[in-house]
């Protein structure tokens, strides 16, 4: 399989089942998607996560789902090593930044006020 | 952009921006309608107004509450009972509607006479309510009436009382979504910390964005308190006024409805640093990871598992009763804001239904955004939509159900597609495990109605048979399933109760021992 096909199974996932990546304004989204995707990552990995804040552990819940769905929806990612796997999710957390924050057409992202 | 423009509506082309089909290889960024802006002219929209936003979604669904309209009487009666928030305390938030009844000499010579007469009427009438909120109509925001001196004035006269005022006449936003806005900030600024909760539990949350349509709250609660979670308040179904005053001191704002609510949310979070987590109480996955999600949060997984495990077990042989018999049916999903995407990937999963449009009355571009990422390709998306567009696109889709409000389901009906009522629902609760097996036997009930083989018949001219029968719900149904599948011995149909949630009301939790004794003093 090749990266772009788990890319898009990746992203697919993320856009049929969850929420976390679409707060209304775009400095919010960056830091969900930031927040998720990091922890997400250090769990694929096996490395230790850091919650020091309540808002690092809400990020961490929805990092948790995200990952166990990865890993028993996915099973290629299990063949991958801690490299790849950083590379892939990369490229996933830039992608996610282009369909919510940066290429949106949401016109409402950058209002000031919620 | 893929926009999709009607036929009916080429005479106003500003229209052709608020639809798209989804095709293929489509994303956010390159199909997306225009979304919560003012109606455009000639468009005869199914929206509401601001004010009818603020009273009837949001503020009405608090249970031990005077909720009066400041002006005239129609404004009252159009946003009252048709929401069915029911609540534990006898439903007196749906019993009783109060307006002061606004005449022309008042918009001559001013109301706030008759409003400061009408709440101390409406507290004498019902001395054992203490609490009321205020809305403001077009008619008593024109003249400038000042809702807020009156109230004052009335809780310095009666300091036992407490009143919050609600800005947001039906001019102040394109939508009833100007209104959500409009409440969710003033109830903050007015009366978020204005009184102190008492704390039972180590794990506190606000459940925002709830309005217990026909119990959904109430069942959501049952698992938050099977689970030992302290339920501060709901925003706002069910919920008593104080409790959501206090709503500063949660942990954690568990939100469902962001559509209606998240403004709260993304407030508490900037102001008291309360995370939000955003959840869908609708469908097996999504309800189980958020039950979960909300476990994790306080190191209580197991607990979480244990639910999901245990109602899993229990309804989900039902469920897929109905998903064998539901396989492929198309679905219109035309709810108001946020249900085309609570329900759009849940009910294709876990129903087998195809969802080949959605819309939204009065959604954000948001909405659209995560109701068009749930959909597959061909999905047409509205935004706004009138009702010659919906009746077009029922002529193009032939779908064999809709979900959507009673006014364009009432028009479904009269072009022979059944339809379930979105908002106010058919026969919930909807929520939880048991919800959406009722929510499956209400689709199920809706397609296969015998009533659509009998309403397509004109007994003016076509030929009726006198020797048979028509046929059943269950013979349309089953008639291309396979004999494994209708004999099956653990597929059933629903087997619950007709009233799932009086129950819960009796029913008693196991006490949770709290973690430290400095937690449990507080
Ligand atoms: S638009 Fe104005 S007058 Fe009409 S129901 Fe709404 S508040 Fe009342």
């Amino acid at each position: 399989m090749d990266d772009a096909t788990k890319l898009e199974q990746l992203m697919d996932y993320i856009m049929k089942n969850c929420l976390w990546q679409f707060n209304s304004r775009a400095k919010d989204r960056r830091k969900q998607n930031v927040g998720v995707l990091t922890k997400t990552t250090q769990l694929l990995c096996d490395e230790p996560v850091d919650n020091p804040t309540p808002l690092d552990k809400c990020y961490w819940v929805d990092a948790v789902c995200l990952a166990e769905a990865y890993r028993e929806r996915y099973p290629w990612l299990a063949t991958m090593d801690k490299t790849a796997i950083k590379t892939l999710m990369q490229k996933l957390h830039e992608r996610l930044d282009w369909l919510t924050i940066d290429g949106s057409l949401n016109e409402e992202l950058t209002v000031q006020h919620y | 952009m893929p926009y999709h423009e009607f036929e009916c509506s080429k005479v106003i082309p500003e229209r052709k921006q608020h639809a798209v089909i989804k095709g293929a290889g489509e994303d956010l960024t390159s199909c997306l309608p225009k979304g919560y802006l003012n109606t455009i002219p000639g468009t005869i929209s199914e929206r509401g107004c601001a004010y009818c936003g603020a009273k009837h979604v949001i503020g009405t669904p608090m249970k031990d509450v005077i909720h009066i309209s400041h002006g005239p009487v129609g404004c009252t009666y159009d946003t009252w009972q048709t929401k069915r928030y029911i609540s534990d305390n006898n439903n007196f938030q749906l019993k009783y509607t109060f307006a002061t009844d606004v005449k022309e000499k008042h918009i001559v010579f001013g109301a706030e006479k008759v409003l400061k007469q009408n709440i101390i009427e409406a507290f004498k009438a019902f001395p054992e309510i203490k609490r009321m909120t205020i809305y403001q109509t077009c008619a008593t925001a024109l003249i400038g009436d000042d809702i807020e001196a009156v109230a004052q004035e009335v809780m310095d006269e009666m300091p036992e009382v407490d009143i919050f005022v609600c800005n947001s006449p039906g001019f102040a936003g394109p939508s009833q979504s100007g209104g959500h806005h409009k409440i969710n900030i003033a109830w903050l600024n007015q009366k978020v910390g204005t009184l102190e909760p008492k704390i039972t539990s180590d794990y506190v949350i606000n459940y925002v964005g709830e309005y217990n349509i026909q119990g959904d709250q109430e069942v959501m609660l049952d698992y938050f308190h099977r689970m030992g979670i302290q339920v501060l308040s709901t925003f706002t179904g069910n919920s008593s006024y104080d409790d959501l005053r206090g709503m500063h001191r949660a942990h954690l704002n568990v939100l469902e409805c962001a559509r209606s609510a998240e403004y709260i949310c993304d407030e508490l979070r900037a102001r008291y640093g309360i995370p939000r987590l955003d959840i869908d109480g609708f469908g097996f996955e999504a309800l189980g990871n958020s039950l979960k999600k909300v476990g994790l949060f306080f190191g209580i997984e197991d607990r979480a598992q244990a639910i999901i495990d245990e109602e899993t077990a229990k309804w989900k042989p039902q469920l897929d009763w109905y998903k064998e018999r539901l396989r492929d049916k198309k679905v219109c999903l035309w709810p108001g804001g946020s249900k085309l995407w609570h329900w759009a990937h849940a009910i294709q999963a876990e129903m087998g239904v195809k969802v080949v449009s959605v819309y939204t009355k009065f959604g954000h571009q948001g909405d659209m955004e995560k109701g068009i990422s749930r959909c597959g390709e061909g999905a047409l998306a509205i935004d706004d939509p009138n009702e010659l567009e919906n009746q077009e696109a029922m002529r193009m889709l032939k779908p064999d159900v809709i979900f959507t409000g009673k006014r364009p389901g009432e028009v479904a009906k009269k072009m022979r597609v059944p339809y379930l009522n979105a908002h106010a629902y058919h026969n919930g609760p909807y929520k939880g495990f048991e919800g959406w097996v009722r929510f499956a036997r209400d689709i199920y009930n809706a397609i296969y109605s015998p009533i659509y083989q009998l309403s397509g018949l004109d007994i003016s001219k076509d030929e009726i048979a006198a020797d048979k029968g028509f046929v059943t719900r269950r013979m349309l149904s089953d008639a291309g399933l396979s004999d494994e599948i209708k004999s099956s011995p653990i597929l059933t149909e629903y087997t619950g109760k007709y009233d799932s949630v009086t129950d819960l009301r009796a029913k008693t939790y196991p006490e949770f021992e709290r973690k430290t004794a400095a937690s449990a003093a507080e």
